[in-house]
């Protein structure tokens, strides 16, 4: 693939280490531990396709939209035409109350129009996201929005929290079938833990950017690598960035 | 934004000022690193501030919480302590178990004189299911009395509520919706946390918006402290390990001292056997010889830059205490540049640099 037909990552940097951008219409993961930037890194892929006029979709799974406002907002990112689905499941019910899938009806909020506040469980029923209501409703979604960038964060909170444990790597694989299919260019944030094996997540994408964070005397020291890009070459170094006011900066010439 | 101040002023600046409001954050760190202490100047900063504070204790009972603080001459008797310790026979199953809205536990610090009495013939049994009903309850009484709403909460631990109540169920999904219930309450929460296993993802550790780690080893003989940031959303902050000290005063976090870390053969580290620690030496010996094999290739100009690429993956595979991984890629390195080294031409002699003039004194 030509380094002309690769839509850009958001993060110049990269798009070199990538020889040109992402191939479109695949999906994409971005994996690392806590706090390693992934969040950051998604909201630059969005803001890209924001600015070149397109439609973009934020799937939240791990952070409150109204705190995902917040935390982005150190940035001065114009993200108001960003669409954000809540995908956060409410306070599980321990009484019999009918517990309600999240419904295919349901609509993202676009930024501009997000609060300040976090949304409250209602009273007397629960919300809950299966990752079956979920892919309806991201169907749903891609036909009525044609979306052409959408971010799913995490897909660690996807299988943590949506998922049968005993059906986790048939689902987690289904669902990464489907987002192949529907040839919108996503990218999924993977949590990995600080130490040891990565999960088998990682391996089911087109394409693997790994962030790394490791201590020394200094402080924390941000790497990032791609570990795997499917159909196209890509640069195998290891490169250190920042994450400053304008997010996040390799700090090379890569 | 306004910043929650923890009460530890050389936190507060590492936290570029606090943490942000109404949301959860971590504290994680080994047993007796500090957890309880840095929780409790939280808690006092908020009752100096005249806001109504909660704690949540499942690890000590409130009495001894009580005795603990009172060495450092803090006055937290407007705290509210809800006790959520669980009674031992809850667990041995003797007993029926009453419904926890009877056994609602808060009272105000000042009050706290000794143990709960635990029923003869029904017990406590704490679970997610339980303390979450107590605090909200207790967030609504006090709602209704006070027309203030909490804006402190410590969770001390969750490590606790999960031995106690996670057994055979979901633990994810548990952890996940208290989060939410403590995200919805727009307190400000620490949740302590003592992280067992670095090589599993705990959910609390990805959801909370933060974490402070606390750090303890024996360095020699003496007991070595520090404090780091790990992840905190929304806010640049100081990630520099800085050391601590536990005073009479309680914790004191210093910027100007010179950053800890700690190095990994500092101290015993739990599981760590002495063949990994044999493994560790070795790996690092590779990883330092093929750094001078590259130094020496830059030298004499020979081209090495996918083993340059390779070793930066072996240290990041170091890193994360994958050592035979570690093993295997810098052996590889180290063979592969040897060889690109011998076929290359040999070093160019290096310039001797004129002697100076003798100058004549
Ligand atoms: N303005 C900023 N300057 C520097 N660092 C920041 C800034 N804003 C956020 N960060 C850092 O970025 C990290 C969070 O990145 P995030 O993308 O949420 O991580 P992840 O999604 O991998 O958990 C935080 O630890 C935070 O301290
Ligand atoms: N007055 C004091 N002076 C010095 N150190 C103290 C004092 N009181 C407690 N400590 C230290 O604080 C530690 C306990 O801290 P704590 O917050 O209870 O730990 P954690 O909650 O992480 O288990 C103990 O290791 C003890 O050595
Ligand atoms: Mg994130
Ligand atoms: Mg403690």
């Amino acid at each position: 693939m030509t380094a002309a037909a690769k839509i850009r990552t958001g993060i110049a940097g990269l798009d070199k280490m990538l020889h040109g951008g992402f191939v479109p219409g695949r999906p994409y993961i971005v994996s690392g531990p806590p706090g390693a930037g992934k969040t950051i890194l998604a909201m630059q892929f969005l803001r890209e396709g924001l600015e070149g006029g397109e439609r973009c979709l934020f799937v939240a799974l791990e952070e409150p939209p109204n705190e995902l406002k917040i935390n982005m907002r150190g940035f001065r990112w114009n993200l108001d035409d960003l669409d954000v689905l809540d995908a956060n499941s409410d306070i599980r019910r321990f009484e019999p109350t009918p517990i309600l899938e999240i419904s295919t009806e349901e609509e993202p909020i676009k930024v501009r129009a997000l609060g300040d506040r976090i949304r409250k469980t209602p009273d007397f029923e629960s919300k809950e996201v299966t990752v079956h209501s979920l892919q309806q409703l991201l169907k749903t979604l891609l036909l009525k929005r044609n979306y052409e960038r959408v971010v799913i964060d995490s897909i660690t909170a996807l299988k943590y929290f949506c998922m049968r444990e005993f059906e986790e790597a048939v689902t987690t694989q289904s669902f990464m079938r489907y987002l192949a299919e529907s040839k919108v260019t996503s990218l999924l944030t993977l949590e990995l833990p600080e130490e040891g094996e990565v999960p088998p997540e990682a391996f089911l994408a087109r394409g693997e950017i790994r962030l790394h964070k490791l201590r020394d005397e200094t402080g924390i020291k941000r790497f990032i690598s791609v570990e795997k890009y499917k159909g196209s070459s890509h640069d195998e170094f290891v490169y250190a960035f920042d994450i400053t006011n304008a997010g996040i900066v390799l700090n090379t010439a890569a | 934004m306004d910043r929650v101040k923890t009460g530890i002023v050389g936190l507060d600046t590492m936290l570029n000022g606090g943490l942000l409001p109404a949301r959860p954050y971590v504290i994680s760190g080994p047993t007796g690193s500090g957890k309880t202490i840095l929780s409790a100047h939280f808690l006092l900063e908020g009752l100096g501030q005249h806001e109504p504070c909660l704690l949540v204790t499942l690890d000590e009972p409130p009495i001894e919480v009580k005795s603990n603080m009172a060495t450092f001459g803090w006055n937290l008797d407007r705290l509210k302590i809800l006790d959520a310790t669980p009674d031992i026979r809850a667990h041995k199953r003797q007993r029926s178990v009453i419904d926890v809205g009877t056994a609602l536990d808060v009272r105000d610090m000042e009050d706290v004189t000794e143990i709960r009495q635990s029923s003869g013939i029904r017990a406590l049994e704490v679970n997610v299911h339980s303390v979450q009903k107590m605090i909200k309850q207790e967030f609504a009484h006090h709602l209704e009395r006070t027309k203030e709403r909490y804006k402190r909460i410590v969770i001390d631990s969750m490590t606790a509520l999960k031995m106690f109540s996670m057994q055979g169920q979901d633990s994810r999904v548990l952890t996940q919706s208290f989060l939410r219930f403590l995200a919805e309450l727009e307190s400000t929460t620490l949740i302590v946390s003592e992280r067992l296993d670095r090589k599993i993802l705990e959910t609390e550790f990805f959801l909370s918006r933060g974490e402070i780690r606390l750090h303890k080893w024996v360095d020699g003989s003496v007991v070595r402290r520090a404090i780091s940031i790990e992840k905190f959303r929304g806010s640049a902050f100081d990630d520099k390990m800085r050391p601590v000290s536990i005073t009479d005063k309680g914790m004191v976090v210093y910027l100007d001292g010179p950053a800890q870390t700690r190095v990994a053969s500092a101290g015993p580290i739990a599981g760590e056997s002495l063949l990994e620690t044999r493994l560790i030496d070795e790996v690092s010996n590779v990883i330092e010889s093929v750094m001078k094999g590259i130094e020496d290739a830059h030298r004499r100009q020979v081209p090495i830059r996918d083993v340059e690429v390779s070793l930066s993956r072996a240290m990041l595979a170091f890193q994360r205490r994958n050592y035979r991984k570690a093993m295997k890629i810098a052996l590889g390195c180290d063979s592969d540049l040897k060889e690109r080294l011998r076929q290359a031409p040999p070093a160019p002699p290096t310039a001797i640099p004129p002697r100076p003039p003798l100058v004549a004194r």
